[in-house]
């Protein structure tokens, strides 16, 4: 155990390194998330406004509470996007030949994929995190029923973020093209989990796809948690199903290093690019 | 510039870069998407008042398919556009294409042309697909949407070729690139009017050739807004001339710069 904690502190150290201080960290969860998220607000204002919109969602009716549903939506995303950022750059260790050594060591895979990702979570997205609280707590929208529900909607957001990145950096091993990483889960990722719409109105084909996506759930409990007064009780069914979902990711990803370090064996074309 | 042309053209047809096309058709798409299912499932298909003050129609969706259509556009564009030199940087025929006796104006509007036709397609998938999603667009006036389009295509060149100088100056694509969409889909009006932004971030839309171009599309496509498309359509040509020049004066630094710094690695 120990040997594993060793091995996921010297592989968060290595990508502090790497990731520390490059204006991309600045631009991709700072700047892009608070322009992406103005211009969802404006966009779906107008539908807000008119009068059957406060009826059917009451959060329509006061622009700070939607503004803040949307900043909540925008938090979660660029958390998890974070860790497709991180998958991403797990690719190049393949580009610069080093996937090859990390695999020639005797570190624990699964602590490789889980201090990668844990690393990029904590370089990239406490930016966008501390810059959101900040401004939530300025504009006095938060509604939350006990100190407690603050620790429990930071781990129902950092937890599965990290079980997600751990996940997509295993897939790598199997491929050398990250691109896909980008086109299928940056757009249709928020689209399918609620991050700028309220669940109830998508419809079911789209609610059962984004039930399998950990940042859906996640939405639930930090929105319900910090900004409609829930407590313990109520998210009860979504903070079950994001540990099904966490463990799942986990089991997931430790069952593909194995299968894909034993083709690799096979095939010899882990330092192929 | 028609060999520009007939090259670009050969390296699209080879290696057709399929992601970036599901990208962003993906994005034009779930925008639309998400319009759609707030006005039906949330606004119970109706809009508040200020959008009908705003643009004088109360055709939601068509807006926002107009506008989305249009950020696909101008995305595509720049992005061909602006990244054909450091493209041409990164691959190492920079240096060729500064012995040639070419002039940089030629290439780049033998690049515009190629974008275009491919861009095109892509647009027109893009109404296809919001078509059999159900929504209805308008053409009253067909001869404002021809003028609209020459409008997009001189803003989009005249924008792309300073950042063009930007890029290669820089050495980098990725940040500039991404900063300048996301600060235009807010600032320019893309999918909402520009009266909704405060005062100061009104300003920084006026002065991009984009925003004007796309008052000559609205006027083009939304039913009801009995808008003069000309004078904006003059101060868009105005304005994306402007840039171009520009442009093409910081162009030739710009590229001295890349070729030192490639010297030195």
């Amino acid at each position: 155990m120990s040997h594993a904690l060793r091995v996921v502190a010297a592989e968060a150290l290595k990508q502090h390194r790497r990731l520390f201080g490059q204006p991309l960290v600045l631009f991709s969860m700072l700047l892009w998330p608070l322009l992406t998220l103005a211009a969802t607000y404006y966009t779906v204002l107008p539908v807000m406004e008119s009068a059957t919109a406060s009826q059917r969602w009451p959060v329509a009716a006061d622009p700070r509470r939607l503004l803040a549903f949307l900043a909540a939506g925008a938090l979660a995303y660029t958390f998890f996007f974070s860790l497709v950022q991180s998958a991403w750059h797990f690719s190049f260790e393949r580009v610069s030949g080093t996937l090859e050594a990390l695999f020639l060591s005797p570190a624990n895979r699964m602590a490789l994929v889980i201090g990668n990702g844990a690393a990029a979570l904590t370089q990239n997205a406490w930016l966008f995190g501390c810059f959101a609280v900040a401004a939530a707590t300025a504009a006095d929208v938060l509604d939350v029923a006990h100190p407690g529900m603050y620790v429990v909607a930071a781990l129902a957001l950092v937890v599965p973020a990290v079980a997600w990145g751990a996940f997509l950096n295993s897939l790598l091993i199997f491929s050398r093209d990250s691109a896909f990483l980008y086109t299928l889960l940056d757009d249709p990722l928020w689209f399918v989990a609620g991050v700028r719409l309220p669940l109830f109105a998508l419809p079911v084909w789209i609610k059962a796809v984004g039930v399998a996506f950990p940042l859906t759930s996640s939405l639930v409990v930090l929105r319900g948690a910090l900004l409609d007064r829930a407590d313990l009780g109520d998210l009860a069914g979504a903070l079950g199903w994001l540990v099904v979902l966490t463990v799942g990711l986990f089991l997931a990803a430790s069952a593909l290093l194995r299968l894909g370090e034993a083709r690799v064996q096979r095939t010899g074309n882990l330092q192929v690019f | 510039m028609g060999a520009t042309f007939v090259r670009n053209w050969r390296i699209t047809l080879r290696a057709y870069p399929w992601t970036y096309f599901v990208g962003t058709l993906a994005t034009g798409v779930l925008t639309i998407g998400v319009s759609l299912l707030a006005y039906r499932a949330i606004g119970g298909g109706r809009v508040g008042a200020s959008f009908t003050a705003a643009t004088g129609s109360a055709d939601y969706l068509g807006y926002v398919t107009v506008g989305a259509a249009a950020l696909t556009f101008v995305t595509r564009m720049v992005l061909w556009v602006a990244k054909a030199q450091i493209t041409e940087y990164r691959e190492g025929t920079l240096e060729s294409q500064l012995l040639t006796p070419a002039r940089r104006l030629p290439y780049l509007v033998g690049v515009t042309a190629q974008a275009l036709s491919t861009t095109a397609v892509e647009v027109t998938v893009l109404v296809a697909v919001a078509s059999a999603l159900g929504v209805r667009l308008s053409v009253p006036d067909p001869l404002v949407l021809l003028a609209a389009m020459v409008a997009a295509t001189v803003a989009v060149v005249g924008m792309s070729v300073p950042l063009s100088a930007l890029m290669l100056a820089a050495g980098e694509a990725h940040i500039t690139q991404n900063t300048l969409f996301t600060a235009m889909a807010l600032l320019c009006g893309f999918t909402f009017p520009t009266s909704y932004l405060p005062a100061a971030a009104r300003w920084l839309g006026e002065a991009l050739p984009v925003t004007w171009a796309l008052r000559v599309l609205r006027a083009a496509t939304l039913p009801g807004a009995d808008v003069d498309p000309w004078p904006a359509f003059a101060v868009c040509l105005v304005l994306g001339g402007a840039y171009l020049l520009v442009g093409l004066s910081i162009l030739p630094p710009a590229e001295r710069r890349a070729l030192h710094r490639s010297a030195r690695a």
